[in-house]
């Protein structure tokens, strides 16, 4: 799991062009919206295709989201349980 | 229709962007390729808006925020912008990734960024600015078309502040493709050498001009455009100076009163041959210029030369590298006709005066 996290810490910050920021600087439990890394509805776009691109999960319910990306955590949790 | 000039903008291939130093040395290239030197956009653009600006749309923004503040203006009246190809970089982007993806996992914000009108757009959405505006996209002359819409506006309401611009970039991509076809030279040995050769093509280069233009005259003007025209595909070179000489007269001028032609002589011999006959005809004694060694070739490469022109009226300085003949002014400047035209087909005139 915390190798996944960190794979993802670096997809993101490389996907969503977080430019002088480093994986460490990401705790994997904070929000990604709103008050913690700040992100808004254009990432929430980049992040789900950056779901279905890299490990092959189609968010099929728009209304899952909101908890899948909750945090890096949750997201590394939803990849392991439903990648094929 | 005139516009006076409240301030300036600039992001080029030279050192434009602090104009106290104008005009100082020109920056040299060994090269067939310029690029802009780009200001720190910190002052200008936040962390977490920039992440996602390509290089040209950062360009934009910070040189329409120096604009702004150059001019002390905070909410303009409309945005105005002229450009030739829009934001390349995003549009490369985009379409490499429907390439290099097979048409699937397209990603939103190259694609939202890839449109004309971005820069445009993407100002009005900083300033929260919902008036008129509005971007030109008509080749070499995508510039003029937006000044001669700002003139239009001033002179329905004296009072509106227009932030009017010229912005095109150079992406790698885009500088390839031309070359494969013969846009730029590649004998030459740097900018300065752009006229010492008898072949085709020019140097490539890019630029982002902005202008906050207004009607109503004040003592810190910078000058003003005090018209723009238009002509396309004239049939004979008798054709052309008509227009240029009508151009002026409609101004109230004789050609006598022009103290500086600012030509957009590129070093493609064929295009050039069209100013060389223009200066004969008509401007064989007045000082003549030009500028595309400084910024390069590019679709609103005029705007580049509108603030050469205005910073040449504002300061009655002018750097010693763009005379093309053995004129140098003899006294004020305080007409300047920029003359534009690619392949004989698309003519632009620009008169700028001092205040």
């Amino acid at each position: 799991m915390e190798e996944l996290i960190q794979k993802l810490k670096v997809e993101i910050i490389e996907v969503l062009n977080l430019e002088e920021m480093e994986p460490e600087d990401i705790d994997s439990d904070d929000p990604l919206f709103g008050e913690g890394l700040g992100l808004d509805s254009i990432d929430a776009l980049e992040l789900i295709v950056l779901l279905e691109k890299n490990y092959g999960i189609r968010i099929e319910d728009p209304k899952d989201g909101r908890k899948i990306f909750f945090s890096v955590r949750t997201m590394a949790e939803y990849i392991t349980e439903n990648q094929k | 229709m005139e516009a006076y000039i409240r301030g300036i903008g600039n992001i080029s291939p030279q050192n434009s962007w602090d104009n106290a130093d104008f005009p100082g040395e020109t920056v040299l290239y060994d090269n067939n390729r310029l690029k802009c030197i780009e200001p720190d956009y910190k002052e200008f653009i936040k962390p977490i808006q920039m992440r996602r600006m390509s290089r040209t749309l950062k360009m934009g923004v910070a040189a329409a925020g120096k604009c702004l503040r150059d001019a002390k203006v905070e909410m303009p009246d409309a945005i105005i912008v002229g450009t030739g190809l829009g934001m390349m970089q995003d549009t490369e982007k985009f379409l490499t990734a429907i390439i290099d993806n097979d048409e699937k996992f397209l990603t939103p914000t190259s694609f939202i960024q890839s449109t004309h009108n971005t820069v445009g757009a993407h100002i009005a959405v900083m300033l929260k600015c919902n008036k008129y505006n509005l971007t030109y996209v008509h080749d070499s002359i995508s510039f003029e078309e937006a000044l001669l819409d700002s003139l239009i506006r001033i002179k329905e309401d004296h009072s509106e502040k227009i932030l009017l611009a010229g912005i095109d970039e150079l992406t790698d991509d885009y500088f390839t493709i031309a070359n494969n076809v013969g846009f730029w030279k590649k004998d030459i040995n740097g900018n300065t050498d752009l006229l010492n050769h008898n072949s085709s093509g020019s140097i490539a280069g890019e630029g982002a001009s902005f202008f906050i233009v207004s009607g109503e005259e004040q003592p810190d003007n910078y000058a003003r455009f005090a018209g723009v025209d238009i002509f396309y595909k004239p049939t004979s070179d008798d054709e052309t100076e008509n227009f240029i000489r009508e151009f002026i007269n409609s101004r109230g001028l004789e050609l006598q009163d022009i103290d500086l032609v600012i030509t957009g002589m590129n070093g493609d011999m064929v295009g050039d041959n069209v100013y060389k006959r223009m200066q004969k005809r008509l401007f064989d004694k007045t000082p003549t210029a030009y500028y595309k060694h400084l910024c390069g070739e590019y679709y609103t490469s005029s705007a580049f030369a509108a603030w050469l022109g205005v910073m040449i009226l504002k300061t009655q300085r002018y750097p010693d590298d763009i005379f093309i003949n053995d004129h140098k002014p003899s006294g004020p400047v305080n007409n300047i006709l920029i003359y534009n035209q690619n392949n004989n087909t698309n003519h632009a005139l620009t008169l700028l005066s001092a205040c």
